[in-house]
């Protein structure tokens, strides 16, 4: 039978069930909304960003899916533009061969929405998905990652993403109890805190609802950007909304000045992570030259709440140095940033301009699902 | 199917599949031609799309497999094509 690729409706909502257990009982830790209305990004007259779904049919049943996310974003040559995010693709393929052609239909399909289109996370470049893109010729970066460990014994112990081996958790547990982990954690991470120039006093005020004062530290900063998605209030309202209890929105302050923000949340809990508590900078944004005031903030509001540790991912070298001179330790990262052809046309050259694109887990793949 | 069309999907194809053109037939399909996989395939979909300025409909690109079958295909899309 022909497989045909429909937008998602409340109808497929048992046959995306039916799918959604075929690929757990096939391994697959992702699987596709349960439910065809999503209230998080719904496409509502005249909003942006909004999301909408999409399912390949056989004969009526699900056999892969894929969401759209259309968002503003803002470019070196000071244009907006509207582009695509694609993300959570399911293909039946990764458990049948004989669907092995759906993730390339899915794909296929969203570039005809959208020419200009990116995947952000995707799980590490060892994922079907960026090899697909790498394949086609898609501009690919790692986005890195970084962390900062505020108990380092819990950490060193439950830390199951880094304990891949007997001798790695021997060598872990040894550090754990010895004190020598804790001892050399703080001293890298204090030194890298050490080396940072003295940030200015700046004071933070938890808010609930992004509002106009955003706009200014938007326009202020965006030039210095290759690549960021719009951040005014409007957008932020939508991809951060008041009624998300589990987000703190923070707003960095100079002598009673607005000079940045920044959403921050704990993660829920994962099986990489152990029994964890990861706290993230979700997203952040600053006055040119008060990046690292704000990761500072962000990272104070953060070690309140008796976390093990604190992780970001960020794309832009400022934010990177920020980051480093808060005390974070730059280590692997499984984020992935591909852009399709015609993105990476208006990011060129590339190596140069990776560094330049503001991307943060705000970006990609999780919310709001992970916090 | 024309010489022509032959030759133009037989030299994408040949680039793509990294093989050489000579050894590309109108027979020549994902079954012998062992780097003509899925992706390789919706590879394939956009470089014809990009040489020829169409759009291939879902069905059109299940008919798409054998070499032969696309130049015959991108034949008469293009003959059906508004100038």
């Amino acid at each position: 039978m022909p497989i045909v690729i429909e937008p998602y409706r409340k109808e497929h909502e048992p046959a995306v069930e039916a799918f959604n257990q075929r690929l757990q009982a096939g391994g697959e830790a992702i699987i596709f909304f349960r439910q065809a209305e999503q209230q998080y990004l719904a496409k509502v007259e005249g909003s942006n960003p909004y999301q909408v779904q999409f399912v390949a049919l056989e004969d009526g049943t699900v056999r892969g899916g894929y969401a759209l996310k259309r968002q503003s974003f803002s470019f070196a040559d000071g244009t907006v533009r509207s582009i695509g995010y694609y993300h959570h693709c399911l293909s039946e393929g990764v458990i049948n061969q004989a669907y092995a052609r759906v993730g390339s239909m899915l794909l296929l399909h969203a570039m005809r929405q959208e020419q200009m289109l990116f995947c952000l996370g995707m799980g590490g470049y060892g994922r079907p998905l960026p090899n697909m893109l790498i394949r086609l010729g898609w501009s690919h970066c790692l986005i890195p990652f970084y962390m900062r460990v505020l108990r380092p014994y819990r950490f060193l112990k439950q830390m199951e993403r880094l304990r891949t081996s007997s001798m790695r958790r021997i060598a872990m547990d040894v550090g754990a109890i010895s004190g020598a982990g804790w001892t050399g954690l703080k001293a890298l991470q204090g030194g890298q805190r050490f080396r940072a120039p003295r940030v200015a006093p700046f004071s933070v005020e938890q808010f609930e609802e992004f509002s106009d004062w955003i706009d200014h530290l938007w326009e202020s900063a965006r030039g210095n950007y290759g690549m960021a998605a719009v951040r005014d209030a409007k957008t932020l309202r939508i991809l951060y909304p008041a009624n998300f209890p589990h987000l703190t929105r923070l707003k960095v302050m100079r002598d009673g000045a607005p000079v940045g923000w920044a959403v921050v949340a704990e993660r829920r809990k994962n099986p990489r992570w152990g029994n964890l508590r990861v706290g993230t900078v979700v997203d952040c944004w600053a006055a040119p030259g008060d990046e690292v005031t704000v990761i500072r903030a962000a990272t104070e509001a953060l070690e309140q709440r008796s976390l093990d540790v604190i992780v970001s991912n960020q794309s832009h070298q400022a934010w990177c140095t920020a980051l480093e001179h808060s005390g974070f330790l730059k280590t692997s990262s499984n984020f992935v940033f591909a852009g399709s052809k015609k993105l990476a046309e208006l990011l060129q050259p590339f190596d140069q301009q990776k560094s330049r694109m503001h991307l943060v887990r705000g970006d990609g793949d999780g919310l709001p699902w992970a916090y | 199917m024309t010489s022509t069309a032959f030759e133009q999907v037989r030299g994408i194809a040949s680039d793509l599949f990294a093989v050489p053109s000579q050894e590309i037939t109108a027979d020549s399909s994902p079954e012998t031609i062992k780097t003509w996989d899925s992706i390789q395939h919706l590879s394939l979909v956009l470089a014809l799309e990009e040489k020829f300025q169409i759009q291939l409909s879902p069905d059109e690109i299940e008919q798409m497999t054998s070499i032969g079958a696309i130049a015959r295909l991108l034949e008469s899309k293009l003959a059906n094509t508004p100038k």
